[in-house]
């Protein structure tokens, strides 16, 4: 008869064991903040169709302290899932290389923040023209 | 006690032991195999092995360079039938491991790189990057998941042969996890468990390599031979022994003494140049290279610091980017093992013990006397290797006669049935009495860990870089007194489930069997010879008395005794070992002597 | 050394299956020197405090893989960790989380083995060729798509390191998917169909929610989430083609 017991330690509270896994846990619920953002959006919309008058309405919601308030916390959510978004991406392409050299982590992360960094500037110079 | 019913037993999973079964399973997919390793096959110390193996490649090289820089190199106490068979099949065999998906380094044009290595004439040394044995152990060991013929015992470690009928019949192993004794019938075994290194303190090797299949071999009657080489390699991290691979040299590495002096050349290896060159300088062969140190260590020449007496391995002219692409893992080392970066600041080093020339006595097929035991890889002495091995030289050892190991011992398996299971069985509870009979020691009062001390250090000391007769004496002295201490081991840990308490005490009295080989064997032989070197008297080669293959015999309780058996020389009659400017001045000679002989 | 003797108080986590119902932690004090690893800290308590700890180690050298273990609760290989780190406080080793205890140090690795051994991992050549033609050709770019993949020693620290596999030890995990990338990444092999049914299924690439802390802990460089992740594209291709093309896209 075999005298082996292996032990199985238990899983409760694991994402509170190591700070990676913590940082990885705020990835996943702000991933919960983009959604409820699109939902905001998508009110916005159906406002929209139901006319001008309903649209402006949900405009002046906007701007009520709450909503505000509400924005600058999704703001800073937003910074957080793009930054560990675009810190993750490079784990999910294939190995390039440009010019013989191995195009490194780094270049892919850092390339991804600035191409997001000026699709916001070009959307917000558009939006600014706009109005 | 579970008995497992094999054809092919093979005690030991690295390089060797992984070649030997794929050949068995390729020979003929009926055979069973079982495959036992102590620990599981990847972390076989095969793994550890950086530099790269040797196969004649270019075009410019020939079988023949090969022959005699091995057969030169170990100072002419090679099998030189055996070792043209080796040089023959070094090719093919790199050709298998390729298709295999071992991840050789390439040139541009696709094919397969190789690079010089010490002792070498001709670049032949196929790698990949610095990590050469992990690629082949990994690509083995996958490679061999293919063949469902193959039952793998991990972690299941031999503690007898069991010898019936005048004939190897099988092994007895405990299974790690569990204590329990598991009883392997086979009709042929192959013994492939790996060099002895540990035997020694500053060592290379990993904590596996303690010399089992040695020992067991021995105690079974089987010789061992040539015991005394032990290969001191002369780049080593001070303290730990950790290797920097050859390939440091061969990629362009220094070695530099305390006035960052090239001191290699004032021991007939010069004159110096700004690129390697081999057969030159740093890319001389091993012994010669671990002496050097010993002699400027005397003249006081050596760099005396926190880590001891160390010369410097200069690797800044190669540069950071060079030296990341090449040597990874040698960057790694220094600069998390030592602090150390190489790009900027030498790398302190000293000579350790790295390699066991000697083995288990066999034939050219791998056979030993003992009907039915085959052995094969560092643990054996099929010949090839004399009285100092050239790097690269084993890795391709591991592959060629692992797969004539698994041939033969194929042959013998199909045409042999098992004699006496009763009585083999009989002889697996004994066994099993015995090893118990170790943890079970009611009154033992010694400990491992002091025991094992004092026998490397004693080592050290009796069977360094240089010998004298009466330390050496002291040493067979001394390893006399631990093999009466072992007796009275004291172990610990009583219990069944991974105890390694119980495997370290099995371990060392390998070690001691095989340490008291090594030193009379050294003892007794009374000339200086390749990695064996005297200074009381014997400081010359002396092929009148010494061509010969030293044979030491186990005794029971005594010494072991000591024989002598005769060296085949074909085609290299023994000549003057000579490297540097000197060596290629003797190869002219040799080149004229020859012409003039016909 | 004539560095003076410092003493550290090394914590183990001991756990002998035929006395412990649970693990316990154990103390010990153990003097040191500044180049020694967490590794010789043990063995020192092996050798001349207590020769019960049990663990596994052989090379010394980071190239085994047989020594990983919780130091300070990060997955580290024991050999390449100093104690240096760690003076003057404390630390604490103790077998690889998300895996069985065996004893000890000693962490269950037969899943991990069994694992490795589906995989098929060995070349299942895209063409034949027979030793007399010589070795394949593969260029240097060509064998640095794998290359990395292929450095992987086995040491499970990736395991310890992944919480999908600590809460679902179905999922193939990190380091065996990395592997068997390294065989369809390699210009030599024709495999990657039969190998795809097991990356593509459940437990396959799919188990991993790219948390990232395996290629964060790998001592090699292996990168696993890289070689999971990248893969998540090709398997969502194939599962939407497999809808327009009858027959399924890989068969
Ligand atoms: C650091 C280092 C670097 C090296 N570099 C090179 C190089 O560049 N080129 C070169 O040619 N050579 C090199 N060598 C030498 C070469 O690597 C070894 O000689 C070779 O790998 C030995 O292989 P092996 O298969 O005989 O034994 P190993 O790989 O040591 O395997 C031994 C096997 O036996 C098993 N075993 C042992 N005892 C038992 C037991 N009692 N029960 C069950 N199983 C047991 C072990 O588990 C293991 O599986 C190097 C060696 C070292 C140490
Ligand atoms: S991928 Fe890295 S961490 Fe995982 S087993 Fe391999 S070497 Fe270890
Ligand atoms: S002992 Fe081999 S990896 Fe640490």
């Amino acid at each position: 008869m075999s005298n082996r017991r292996p032990y199985v330690r238990s899983m409760d509270g694991w994402w509170k064991r190591d700070a990676y896994f913590v940082s990885y846990m705020a990835r996943e619920v702000t991933s919960v903040f983009v959604a409820a953002y699109a939902v905001v959006l998508l009110f916005g919309l159906v406002r929209l169709g139901q006319g001008e008058a309903a649209f402006n309405g949900w405009l002046q919601y906007l701007k009520t302290p709450w909503m505000l308030v509400f924005h600058v916390i999704v703001l800073a959510v937003f910074c957080y899932h793009t930054w560990s978004w675009f810190k993750i991406m490079p784990k999910t392409m294939p190995i390039m290389f440009v010019g013989g050299k191995r195009v490194q982590p780094g270049t892919i992360t850092g390339t991804g923040l600035a191409a997001a960094v000026v699709a916001c500037l070009a959307l917000l110079f558009i939006v600014g023209g706009v109005s | 006690m579970e008995v497992y019913k094999a054809d092919v037993a093979i005690v030991g999973a690295g390089g060797a032991g992984l070649r030997a079964a794929i050949a068995v399973a390729e020979s003929d997919p009926k055979l069973k195999i079982a495959l036992i390793s102590k620990v599981y096959p990847m972390r076989s110390h095969t793994v550890a092995a950086e530099g790269g193996a040797a196969a004649v490649t270019r075009p410019d090289d020939s079988l023949d360079h090969h022959f005699n820089d091995t057969v030169g190199g170990g100072d002419w106490l090679c099998e030189q039938d055996v070792v043209e068979y080796f040089v023959a099949h070094a090719h093919e065999e790199m050709v298998q491991m390729e298709h295999w998906g071992c991840p050789w380094s390439r040139k541009e044009d696709g094919h397969a790189n190789v690079r010089p290595f010490g002792g070498m004439k001709i670049e032949r040394t196929w790698f990949a990057a610095d990590k050469t044995g992990f690629h082949m152990l990994h690509t083995l060991f996958q490679t061999s998941i293919k063949y469902p013929s193959i039952k793998r015992f991990d972690e299941h470690f031999c503690v007898d042969l069991v010898v019936e009928d005048g004939r190897v019949q099988g092994v007895v192993a405990i299974e790690i996890a569990t204590g329990e004794f598991r009883l392997i019938q086979a009709k042929a075994v192959i013994v492939a468990t790996g060099g002895a290194g540990r035997v020694f303190r500053e060592n290379t090797n990993g904590g596996i390599v303690t010399g089992d299949g040695m020992a067991l071999a021995y105690r079974h009657g089987v010789p061992l031979r040539d015991m005394e080489f032990m290969q001191y390699h002369p780049t080593c991290m001070p303290r730990t022994g950790l290797l920097f691979t050859e390939a440091c040299r061969g990629e362009g590495g220094f070695l530099l003494n305390k006035d960052g002096y090239r001191y290699l050349q004032d021991y007939g290896l010069g004159p110096p140049e700004d690129k390697p060159r081999n057969k030159f300088m740093e890319l001389g062969p091993r012994d010669r290279l671990s002496q050097a140190f010993w002699h400027e260590q005397q003249k006081g020449r050596t760099i005396e610091g926190p880590f001891g007496s160390v010369v410097n391995l200069d690797l800044r002219h190669l540069g950071e980017a060079y030296l990341r692409e090449r040597l990874p893992q040698i960057y790694e080392l220094a600069e998390e093992f030592m602090g150390v970066d190489p790009a900027h600041t030498p790398i302190p080093v000293v000579p350790g013990v790295h390699y066991t020339m000697g083995g288990i006595l066999a034939d050219g097929k791998t056979a030993s006397g003992l009907p039915g035991l085959y052995s094969v890889g560092e643990c054996s002495s099929v010949g090839i290797h004399g009285a100092n091995r050239l790097g690269s030289n084993s890795l391709t050892e591991l592959i060629v006669f692992g797969k004539v190991a698994g041939d033969e011992a194929a042959k013998f398996a199909k045409a042999t049935s098992i004699s006496n299971p009763g009585a083999i069985e009989k002889q697996a509870d004994a066994i099993q009495a015995r090893a118990l009979g170790i943890v079970n020691k009611a009154d033992g009062t010694e400990r491992i860990a002091v025991l094992r001390t004092e026998m490397a250090k004693s080592m050290e000391s009796g069977c360094g870089i240089y010998r004298l007769g009466t330390t050496m004496q002291e040493t067979c002295n001394k390893i006399d007194e631990l093999k009466q201490r072992y007796k009275k081991l004291k172990v610990d840990d009583k219990s069944k489930v991974y105890n390694t308490d119980w495997l370290l005490a099995i371990e060392l009295g390998y070690l001691l069997d095989v340490a008291q080989v090594i030193v009379y064997s050294a003892f007794n032989r009374k000339e200086s010879r390749g990695s064996h070197q005297r200074l009381d008297g014997y400081e010359q080669r002396d092929d009148v008395n010494y061509l010969k293959h030293t044979l030491a015999y186990y005794n029971g309780d005594g010494a072991p005794r000591i024989e002598y058996g005769d060296v085949k020389i074909t085609k290299s009659k023994p000549g003057t070992r000579a490297y540097g400017a000197a060596g290629v001045k003797a190869d002219e000679e040799r080149k004229k002597q020859g012409a003039a002989n016909g | 050394m004539a560095d003076t003797e410092k003493i550290i108080e090394i914590e183990v986590l001991r756990y002998r299956p035929e006395q412990d119902k649970e693990p316990v932690w154990q103390s010990y004090k153990v003097p040191f020197t500044d180049d020694m690893s967490v590794l010789q800290g043990v063995q020192y308590i092996k050798d001349y405090l207590d020769e019960t700890v049990s663990f596994r180690w052989s090379c010394r050298m980071a190239i085994c893989g047989s020594c990983g273990m919780m130091i300070d609760d990060k997955p580290k290989l024991s050999c390449k960790t100093f104690l240096r780190d760690y003076y003057p406080g404390k630390l604490r080793v103790e077998a690889l989380k998300h895996l069985p205890i065996e004893r000890d140090l000693i962490v269950d690795a037969t899943d991990f083995i069994t694992k490795l051994e589906s995989i098929k991992p060995y070349i299942i050549p895209k063409e034949e060729r027979t030793l007399a033609q010589g070795e394949y050709l593969q260029t240097p770019e060509q064998r640095d798509m794998y290359e990395q993949f292929s450095s992987c020693i086995n040491c499970m620290l990736c395991y310890a390191a992944c919480p999908q596999y600590g809460l679902n030890p179905k999922f193939t995990g990190p380091g065996i998917l990395a592997l068997m990338h390294r065989y369809n990444a390699d210009s030599r092999d024709g495999g990657q169909a039969e190998r795809n049914e097991l990356g593509y299924a459940d437990e396959g690439y799919w188990g991993c929610t790219a948390v990232g802390y395996c290629s964060e802990v790998c001592p090699k460089g292996v990168d696993p989430a890289n070689a999971i992740n990248q893969n998540k594209m090709n398997s969502a291709i194939n599962y939407f083609t497999r809808f327009v093309t009858p027959g399924g896209a890989d068969k």
